[in-house]
């Protein structure tokens, strides 16, 4: 008698914590499904002809076409520009990573005359809107030869690339900054009673440990860099420079729009940020709730 | 002979005095030496110098001046030449505030589709994120999985996936079709959702609320974390409800989560929302979405180029972004 009262009271409690459970389940699927969708979306109508693109509101195409997709790819020259928005992305994620690697570490391991000062004066530049400056960037770049009708795609891309890594600077310092604060202070001493100078502290015991940082700080730059579109259409001024967002807007200029052709252009732009995102999620999410968390 | 030692003799120096000098040195080598960290932010301190102070000043000095962009205007060396270039006082921002009535009408409708987004955007993600991020903190099964698919939308706030949301907002869109679906065909946007002066606002807000709830669970996930379970053992003892909880115990406590997830907010609608309503809208129809840093960007590189208003109006929205963080930032230490 007692053990079936008890079972049934267990069973009571359990069935009170399981319906909650299970709204909250159903929440985070129909929420989960609202995220996808847009990509799922995305990528039926890159798969759907010209006329079903429009008509159907069916997530699975009537008939997979990757021609769309092929054509978009090869005719329109995607991997070229491809290949230019990997250069851009890459060398803003690697000066944003050493630049800021080290200014975080000479703010948080080291102490100089006016360090706070620096430090303030870095962060007061993360409230300027980008908007502000981009006139004086622009005239600052031609007087420099760095655009216009002169430059070399080189000399493009260096003015391109080292504006976008001083706007990426104040957050990088602060997240380096504060990751490189909170390292044990026993670890800087150890290395210092072995003779290891302060750069060799930086280089071969702090660098190496500050990873998930690293990983958040380059995919959070990776994903900006990649996607922006406002300053480089500013700055180049030659088609066969373009990045993909540039050649994007570009793609169709005709009075109708094909959708399906946009899709297609839309998925092969995203695809290389999304493997970059599954690949280094998981430090991203720590890195991201720890540095702000803890700032 | 006699020459040369007096030279000698000149050079030489009371041994008190050399030693006094050495011990300069040293002291000097040591300041050096003590302020050799200097050196690690000196690559970012070239780069702040050129692309970051510079462009501050000359942007604050080009917002007194009026310049239509061509030649005339410098700041090293300091140069305005008329008639191209004129020193305009506070005139610029004269004009946008009050003086001129088009320009004025139009600045103060994008300042308020500004704010308009500041808030819906910041009670709107707080709404959907918190108890998202509540479910996602007891969701033991498929966690990692969840979590995942929520934060796809974060890795895309660029041109690629505000085609995606023009697609599905088009007239003949899938958010049309799935009203009438829905069987609520008469909330149709017939001009499609971005076309309609009363709803694009709105449909750019959802895009904005969509991408920025994932950061925004992520940051309240991990706070969560850090909640002790022994409150909520505590709390269910008395016979709290589970809005009671979430009002007593999670609310309070992830304030200083939610202070961050404010500041990005405001951040990301008054700066950052240009480039995507540029990219979707371009501020229409008829100014029902523009935006301040629209504007600023029209008057820099539109058509008609006046620079000196783009950086008038460029450094008041500076001005709001400050006030707004300080408001913030003392608003939180206050009650913490």
């Amino acid at each position: 008698m007692k053990i079936s009262v008890a079972s049934d009271t267990l069973r009571l409690k359990n069935l009170q914590r399981a319906i909650p459970g299970t709204v909250s389940y159903a929440a985070l699927i129909v929420y989960g499904l609202l995220s996808v969708y847009p990509f799922l979306w995305m990528i039926s109508s890159s798969l759907k002809s010209s006329s079903e693109v429009l008509s159907s509101q069916s997530l699975i195409p009537a008939q997979f076409r990757f021609d769309v997709i092929v054509s978009v790819w090869n005719e329109l020259g995607f991997w070229k520009y491809f290949t230019n928005s990997m250069i851009v992305t890459a060398a803003v994620v690697l000066g944003v990573v050493v630049v800021y690697s080290l200014a975080g570490y000479g703010f948080a391991r080291t102490s100089f005359w006016g360090r706070d000062f620096f430090f303030l004066c870095f962060l007061g530049l993360l409230l300027v809107p980008g908007v502000t400056v981009l006139i004086p960037l622009v005239q600052l770049l031609r007087a420099l030869g760095l655009t216009g009708h002169g430059a070399s795609q080189m000399s493009t891309y260096t003015g391109l690339v080292l504006p976008m890594i001083n706007g990426a600077g104040p957050l990088a310092i602060f997240l380096f900054r504060n990751y490189f604060a909170r390292m044990p202070q026993e670890l800087h001493d150890a290395a210092r009673v072995d003779g290891c100078t302060e750069w060799g502290i930086y280089w071969r015991i702090f660098l190496p440990l500050a990873l998930p940082v690293i990983a958040t700080i380059a995919i959070m730059n990776f994903i900006a860099s990649w996607n922006t579109y406002v300053w480089p259409s500013i700055v180049i001024n030659n088609d066969d420079w373009f990045t993909l967002p540039l050649k994007l807007k570009d793609l169709d200029l005709q009075t109708v729009i094909q959708w399906n052709v946009r899709m297609a252009g839309s998925l092969i732009t995203t695809i290389p940020i999304i493997i970059a995102f599954l690949l280094l999620q998981r430090y991203y999410v720590r890195g991201v709730t720890s540095g702000a968390l803890k700032g | 002979m006699a020459q040369t030692s007096l030279r000698a003799g000149q050079v030489t120096t009371p041994p008190q005095i050399q030693l006094v000098r050495k011990k300069y040195r040293r002291t000097l080598r040591d300041v050096l030496k003590a302020n050799s960290g200097f050196l690690f932010i000196v690559p970012a301190i070239i780069i702040f110098l050129i692309f970051g102070l510079y462009t501050v000043i000359y942007s604050v000095v080009l917002s007194f001046f009026r310049w239509n962009g061509f030649g005339g205007f410098s700041i090293l060396p300091p140069s305005c030449q008329y008639p191209a270039c004129q020193f305009a006082g506070l005139e610029n921002y004269q004009e946008f505030l009050y003086k001129n009535p088009t320009a004025s009408a139009f600045f103060w409708q994008g300042l308020g589709n500004n704010l308009i987004m500041m808030v819906a955007v910041t009670v709107g993600t707080v709404v959907i994120a918190l108890p998202l991020a509540v479910a996602l903190n007891r969701a033991v099964r498929g966690q990692a999985f969840l979590r995942l698919v929520m934060m796809l939308p974060m890795v895309t706030a660029g041109i690629a996936i505000y085609y995606v949301w023009t697609f599905i907002y088009n007239s003949d869109g899938l958010l049309n079709a799935a009203l009438k679906l829905a069987g609520l065909g008469v909330l149709q946007a017939q001009a499609g959702w971005l076309g309609d002066p009363s709803r694009a606002l709105g449909a750019l807000i959802l895009v904005m609320i969509w991408g920025g709830v994932p950061m925004t669970v992520l940051l309240y996930l991990a706070g969560l974390q850090t909640i002790s379970k022994d409150l909520y053992e505590a709390a269910a003892l008395d016979g709290a409800s589970a809005l009671q909880k979430l009002r007593l115990i999670i609310w309070p406590l992830l304030r200083p989560v939610t202070v961050i997830v404010v500041i990005l907010t405001i951040n990301s609608t008054l700066q950052q929302s240009y480039e995507m309503v540029y990219l979707m809208t371009n501020g229409g129809p008829a100014g029902h979405t523009s935006v301040v840093g629209l504007q600023i960007f029209n008057y820099g590189f539109g058509d008609q180029r006046q620079l000196g208003i783009a950086s008038a109006m460029a450094w008041l929205l500076f001005i709001g972004v400050f006030g707004l963080a300080l408001l913030n930032l003392r608003v939180f230490r206050s009650k913490d």
